[in-house]
């Protein structure tokens, strides 16, 4: 067999916290589609985004048809021909779809001007040659595309001259069934035309289909790199998930009968009629791909979102939650999963951080008491252990893991009846995290109603009364802790099988 | 290297560490200008400091206020126009000064409410809204005002507000009225500012609008209470300019203080992107301005100079503060690639 087009060896990448990726090594060979499959946060993204250029790996190497790429820039990656169709195409609004396809690398004429016949021509005759012509016009703006054109967009901004490896990323979510048979008529052309391949997604039926091998990751560390031919859907999800629970944590059953929150009919945008309820004492675990739509379930119950239909029951009582304010006096927290963007003002100190959320409680007269700021929240960021110099340093000075604790203390000061934890312990060191779990667990016993929204399956599996799993903007039955099983999760989360 | 003693340290921390560069610059400003001159470190001298910080001094408390929540509010020096001539009609109709204070500050109010309403409601960028009533209330002002002339006003009581003296005795000049209603409100605003809800809510909403939303801050209604506040400054300033010109005066006197304004709240250590800013701080830098603008005088620099080196302090105001920041982010990229967590 020929040299591979795309080699990666021993490839290594460090987020502060977590090791992303290590001992990486991967080779794609002309002609080949190489599946990519894991979880959420199993790496996948990592790999892609080393490979464009936007992250630089910590350790090993990549060579790209021979020739070393290892610490290429996004710019460098493309002409070395490396290219990558994202998920979430960045499509410019305000001009044509050619020039969309085009941008950053337009034909030229004399002058600096555009050259927009060469580039027309060329569009057209990329789309005839790969079989979208007729789906997307060349002259319409970004502004009006659907989805799947947008993704063609995206697909043929990767085509162009000089191109060696393409990868995919989720290329079908977006995609209808007609859509997605073309895109895979275009891969097999692809792979015709001699190009290597690199195919992520979480639709494991798609990737039995498409992909020549399959290559499974599990917490950043490759677990199988198989012919597809040779595997099953159900081998590959037991790599993917068949992890040790080594930090697993042991909760007692605390459930009590009263019920804290109470969801009868919900829809909005992203969710079509969905019933729930949390009880005190009880921590609910909610899975789900990424975009499965549980984020936005809790922003919509903590009233940062609009429902379109349903109730919402506080303990019993009929509650209307327009906003944050109305959520909170609810005695509802929510500790969003972005916590830079969303959970922390990083400009303020860490005790205005911690406190923010029950600074009424703690005025007199809306004047506040240093003291009582500081007697509410220190015990919380001593049982956190969160690192700061003082309680007035500046949160943006704090590292990723203490900052996330930040968001946490702030919420376990306030004290509410129901918690929101999106993704409690994304990016916590190992030690921090068993402290959360031990506080959640706390939390619980205290009678707190907990709502859970992770994608770490011994996290879901350990700490959940019950899981929920959410696909298609509807949610499962819920599923008790004792048949939850790592594998019935995924698969009811993938949908490749119904509870 | 030594402790710093008790003493010490206490002033310190009641000026605050981000001011003492402002303290330095002043001091070395002050001793420059005292070597050129000696009149300068004379009680008049010092008290016609004092009389002339109180305009901008009032304009920058709110402003503070404004730029901290990440707004900007350029329609200031337009608000105290309307509220000068207001100030003046009220005064002349009913020869009543309490009546003539309080228009002032209604008419501030209601103007910072339109503010706030186009900001909030029309979702216009505060830059964009309060530009575009910088010159709306302007001609508001000359509308208002009969033929669009100054309103004389010669009621001494209510001259004394811009121009009145406290404790005057022998050869001490009396400390300037307005200097004092300054200090007032300012005092008033930092206490606001550092130790109330409101207060510190603010800080919460420029750091960071979303995180201040979900947790539980009302973006409108702080922004109504902000830009009202800030109003109602301005237009308190406009009742002084009234009273020391003995005039109502649609433009004169009002042009470019938003500029100073401005410029002494970034001085002061606020950032543009909102989320810090000191009352304290804000006054150092009305100090510092006032000071330089009476050196220059004192030392006969042409006003077109003066307005050249305005336009400079601005953008090095600016400057600092974004230098601050990417230090700041220099800090904490070094300490996450240490593995400090």
């Amino acid at each position: 067999m020929q040299d591979p087009i795309l080699e990666i060896r021993d490839v290594g990448k460090s987020f502060p916290g977590v090791k992303a990726l290590s001992n990486l090594s991967m080779s794609v060979h002309r002609g080949e589609i190489v599946a990519f499959v894991g979880e959420n946060g199993a790496g996948k993204s990592t790999l892609l985004k080393i490979l464009s250029g936007d992250y630089q790996l910590d350790e090993g190497s990549v060579l790209l048809d021979g020739v070393e790429a290892s610490h290429a820039s996004p710019l460098e990656a493309r002409l070395a021909g490396f290219r990558l169709v994202r998920q979430e195409p960045e499509i410019v609004p305000d001009i044509s779809v050619a020039e969309n396809i085009f941008i950053g690398e337009y034909p030229r004429r004399s002058g600096g001007r555009v050259d927009f016949v060469q580039m027309r021509n060329t569009v057209t005759d990329m789309l005839r040659r790969y079989g979208f012509w007729g789906l997307v016009d060349i002259d319409a703006s970004g502004r009006s595309l659907s989805p799947a054109q947008m993704h063609i967009v995206e697909i043929m901004r990767a085509l162009k001259q000089g191109v060696k490896v393409v990868a995919f990323d989720e290329p079908t979510s977006s995609l209808t069934h007609d859509e997605t048979e073309r895109l895979y008529e275009l891969i097999r052309q692809l792979k015709a035309d001699g190009l290597g391949i690199i195919y992520v997604s979480h639709r494991l039926h798609e990737v039995m289909e498409i992909s020549d091998r399959v290559a499974v990751l599990k917490d950043g560390v490759p677990t199988g790199d198989l012919k597809t031919a040779d595997t099953t859907e159900a081998h590959i999800v037991s790599l993917m998930v068949g992890r040790e629970l080594e930090h697993g944590f042991k909760r007692e059953e605390t459930t009590r009968d009263e019920v804290v929150l109470e969801v009868e009919g919900l829809s909005s945008r992203w969710h079509d009629n969905i019933s729930f309820r949390i009880r005190a004492g009880e921590i609910v675990g909610f899975a789900g791909l990424v975009g499965a739509g549980r984020t936005e379930l809790a922003k919509v119950l903590f009233g940062e979102y609009q429902k379109q239909a349903g109730v919402v029951r506080i303990c019993g009582q009929e509650t209307r939650i327009r906003s944050p304010a109305d959520a909170i006096a609810a005695s509802i927290g929510f500790a969003p999963e972005n916590r830079k963007a969303e959970g922390l003002i990083l400009v303020r100190s860490v005790i205005e951080n911690a406190s923010m959320a029950v600074y009424s409680a703690l005025s007199r007269f809306g004047v506040l008491r240093n003291q009582q700021m500081i007697s509410a929240v220190s015990p919380f960021i001593e049982r956190l252990e969160i690192k700061t110099p003082s309680l007035t340093q500046d949160v943006g000075k704090l590292s990723g893991g203490n900052q996330q604790k930040v968001v946490l203390a702030r919420w376990l000061a306030a004290n509410p009846r129901l918690l929101i934890l999106d993704e409690p312990t994304r990016a916590v060191d190992v030690g921090a995290k068993m402290e959360i779990y031990r506080l959640m667990d706390m939390l619980a016993r205290e009678g707190m109603a907990i709502m859970m929204i992770s994608s770490e399956m011994p996290e879901l599996i350990s700490m959940s009364d019950r899981i929920i799993v959410m696909n298609n903007q509807k949610i499962s039955q819920p599923v008790e802790k004792c048949d939850a099983t790592e594998e019935r999760i995924v698969n009811m989360a993938l949908g490749t099988a119904t509870a | 290297m030594n402790k710093p003693d008790g003493f010490l340290k206490r002033i310190m921390q009641a000026i605050g560490a981000e001011n003492l560069s402002l303290i330095i610059a002043l001091l070395a400003m002050v001793a420059l200008i005292a070597s050129q001159t000696e009149f300068f470190f004379s009680a008049r001298n010092l008290f016609n400091i004092a009389q002339n910080m109180a305009v901008v001094g009032l304009i920058a408390v709110g402003m503070t206020l404004v730029i901290v929540s990440a707004g900007l509010d350029i329609s200031v020096g337009s608000i105290a126009g309307c509220a000068s001539v207001m100030t003046a009609l009220v005064v002349v109709s009913t020869g009543s000064v309490l009546a003539g204070i309080g228009i002032s500050l209604l008419v501030g109010l209601a103007l910072g409410l339109v503010n706030a309403g186009i900001i909030s409601f029309l979702r216009v960028n505060p830059v964009v809204a309060t530009l575009a009533t910088f010159s709306a209330f302007r001609g508001i002002a000359f509308l208002i005002a009969p033929g669009g002339r100054p309103v004389g006003v010669l009621d001494p009581t209510f001259a004394q507000l811009g121009s009145g003296r406290l404790f005057q005795m022998g050869e001490f000049p009396g400390v300037p009225v307005a200097f004092v209603i300054l200090l007032v409100v300012a005092l008033g605003a930092h206490f606001v500012m550092s130790t109330t809800v409101f207060g510190r809510s603010i800080y919460s909403m420029g750091g960071n609008p979303v995180a201040a939303r979900l947790a539980g801050i009302n973006l409108t209604r702080m922004r109504f209470a902000i830009y009202a506040i800030s109003g109602a400054l301005s237009g308190l300033a406009g009742a002084i300019v009234t009273a020391r010109t003995s005039s109502g005066q649609p433009a004169s006197g009002t042009q470019g203080l938003e500029l100073e304004a401005i410029t002494a709240v970034f001085l002061g250590g606020a950032l543009l992107a909102g989320g810090k800013g000191t009352i304290v701080g804000s006054m150092l830098a009305v100090l510092l301005l006032a000071t330089l603008s009476n050196g220059m005088n004192l030392l006969g620099i042409p006003t077109f100079y003066q307005l050249v080196a305005k336009g400079l302090l601005l953008v090095l105001a600016v400057a600092i503060g974004q230098w601050r920041m990417a230090h700041a982010e220099r800090v904490q990229a070094r300490l996450t690639s240490t593995g400090a967590t």
